[in-house]
């Protein structure tokens, strides 16, 4: 992923509001990159703009060798399924069990695949998360970081080269907290994901390659 | 996997009380619409009550009676004219009249339909014919109705009634049925009819040909030996020259396809508003899948799902609901209003039509969910 003078506002005219200015910066393949800095710097904007959520408005951005810029709705569609977004909010649906909501991702891939294939797959994953006993659970049987860990194998479950998440551990406790940063740098590690993430968890910091600071729409450091 | 997920029947199915409040609101739609249809039919069919229930090849009738309500009787001579015509087996005069049949109890007199035909040559397909032939015999005796309008008072069989003032005997029941305009008939002999009004003339000529006659020939023949005055017309075109004529006169086709406007328009309304809230229930959801990658066709596919679901619940809901309306109202009524197979059929499809329309609308909702809302 490279981003090249990312500039964005959001209005137009006098109610005008810049919140990007010149980004740089470069996400290798099996990296693990978090980004930090106070509230309403832009953080958030960014990952939406690296995410194909929202259209650029100057400079340049190119996820998986496809370049952002220009790209119709169409496109910005193909490139989202190679990612995998992790959101503060699990946003499940409350119909459907946990093994329903990665059974509607893996949809996605386009693999054709039998039902026990697709249970096979969704049963190491979530064991993985210490979910399998909440495999056939709806999210009214589950607890809030429960959830969340739904939505983290929902955003797993397709092997995307790169994954996306905003603020991923809030809702969970610092034992699973640890436990879904250990499967992120397994993935990191062996299947060469990258690994954008946007955090103010201290305790997360030591898992990174890099941490990019953000302060007013700039990134001011990089360690 | 399966490709078609059925996430919209899923999502509908979840939450069974919230299907029930669902179903039920599009229901109301398709209840008005039965009810509407159902009383519209039972009319049609209760006007064109006696040309369906004639048994004959033919029928002969004053050229200016248009519809069965009218009066405009048939010269006698017709009949026999009719009959000589080659083909024709035979020709049944049928008398129909009103007479004022007088409650045993109170003594009130009400209207009532009274037919009279040759008691050996019944023109109407009735049960147990033998029998009714025997009663008519019997000199002053008459047949009564008993899908009549309960108004007449109460007898039985061998009770003597008075009809416009002249007594004649309960002889038995048969099961015709009543309109909007008459609330009852009575069968009579020619013979006993003619006695009582000796220059009554037959409302109709109910011909019978002879075996291996086309229909066709032998009408042309009759209208080509008979005067001007008279239209000769099977009982089937009998029957739909009436439900047109009903149909068209004055407001009442208007009417019954306001009425049913009125049922389409409640049942998209209602039916929109249920998929509006399944939509905005779950918009970071939606919002959710198009960040994934599911492209705006399978979000439309999941309201147009919602959408024929609820088009099945809403219409077997309703179909419940207008069975128990249309029994009530043929009770009270004793009109014919029922659900049949071709009423049954329209509102299907125009429940169907209904709630695609609501989806189609209720689909621009689902532009709303913004995945950059999200983060
Ligand atoms: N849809 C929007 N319309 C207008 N301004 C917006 C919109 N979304 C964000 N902003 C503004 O852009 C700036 C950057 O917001 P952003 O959400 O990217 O910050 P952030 O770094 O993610 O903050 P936080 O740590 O609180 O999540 C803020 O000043 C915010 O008010
Ligand atoms: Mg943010």
């Amino acid at each position: 992923m490279i981003a090249r003078q990312v500039n964005f506002a959001f209005d137009a005219g006098s109610a005008r509001k810049q919140v990007l200015f010149d980004i740089d910066f470069v996400l290798d393949r099996g990296e693990f990159v978090i980004l930090t800095g106070p509230s309403g710097a832009g953080k958030t904007t960014l990952m939406t703009l690296i995410g194909a959520l929202r259209s650029l408005q100057s400079g340049s951005i190119s996820v998986l060798d496809t370049e952002l810029a220009g790209l119709k709705a169409e496109g910005q569609r193909e490139i989202r399924r190679k990612i995998g977004f992790i959101f503060q909010d699990h946003n499940l649906f409350d119909a459907l069990t946990a093994f329903q909501t990665l059974s509607l991702a893996m949809t996605l891939a386009g693999r054709r695949q039998s039902r026990s294939e697709a249970r096979t797959l969704a049963v190491t994953l979530l064991s993985k998360l210490s979910m399998e006993p909440q495999i056939d659970s709806r999210p009214r049987q589950m607890s809030t970081g429960q959830k969340q860990r739904v939505a983290i194998a929902r955003a797993l479950i397709n092997e995307p080269p790169i994954i996306i998440a905003d603020e991923p551990t809030a809702a969970l406790d610092a034992d699973t907290a640890a436990l879904v940063i250990e499967l992120l740098r397994q993935l990191v590690g062996t299947a060469g994901t990258s690994v954008l993430m946007v955090t103010h968890d201290r305790r997360i910091f030591s898992a990174a390659n890099r941490i990019l600071t953000m302060v007013d729409g700039r990134i001011t450091a990089s360690r | 996997m399966p490709p078609q997920f059925g996430l919209g029947l899923r999502l509908l199915v979840y939450n069974r009380l919230r299907l029930l409040i669902a179903s039920a609101s599009v229901a109301m739609g398709v209840v008005v619409i039965f009810v509407e249809l159902g009383l519209l039919f039972g009319m049609l069919d209760a006007q064109a009550l006696i040309a369906n229930l004639v048994r004959g090849d033919l029928l002969v009738m004053n050229i200016a009676r248009i519809n069965l309500h009218r009066w405009d009787k048939l010269y006698p001579v017709r009949i026999d004219q009719a009959a000589a015509v080659p083909g024709v087996a035979r020709v049944t005069p049928v008398y129909e009249d009103h007479v004022g049949m007088q409650d045993p109890d109170d003594k009130r007199v009400r209207r009532i339909i009274l037919y009279a035909f040759p008691p050996d040559d019944i023109p109407f397909r009735l049960d147990d014919p033998a029998s009714i032939t025997h009663a008519l015999k019997v000199s002053h005796g008459f047949l009564y109705d008993r899908l009549s309008r309960p108004i007449f008072g109460k007898f039985q069989a061998g009770d003597d009634i008075k009809l416009d003032t002249v007594p004649a005997r309960v002889g038995g029941y048969v099961n015709i049925g009543v309109d909007i305009v008459n609330d009852g008939n009575i069968l009579i002999s020619k013979g006993d009819w003619l006695a009582r009004s000796p220059d009554a003339k037959p409302i109709m000529g109910v011909i019978h040909l002879k075996p291996g006659v086309p229909v066709e020939e032998a009408r042309r023949a009759i209208l080509a030996a008979l005067p001007a005055d008279v239209s000769v017309l099977t009982p089937a075109e009998t029957a739909r020259r009436e439900s047109m004529y009903t149909l068209r006169s004055a407001p009442v086709g208007i009417l019954f396809l306001v009425g049913m406007l009125a049922g389409l328009v409640i049942g998209t309304i209602n039916c929109y508003q249920v998929l509006y809230n399944e939509i905005s229930d779950r918009l970071p959801q939606f919002a959710t899948l198009k960040a994934m990658g599911f492209s705006n066709r399978f979000l439309r596919g999941v309201i147009l799902e919602q959408a024929v679901v609820l088009s099945l619940t809403g219409f077997v809901t309703g179909m419940i609901v207008s069975w128990l309306a249309d029994w009530y109202i043929a009770s009270q009524s004793m009109l014919p209003i029922r659900i049949t197979g071709p009423s049954g059929f329209i509102v299907c499809s125009l429940t169907f039509a209904m709630c695609m329309v609501a989806g189609l609308i209720a689909i621009r909702r689902v532009a709303v969910a913004d995945p950059a809302a999200l983060y």
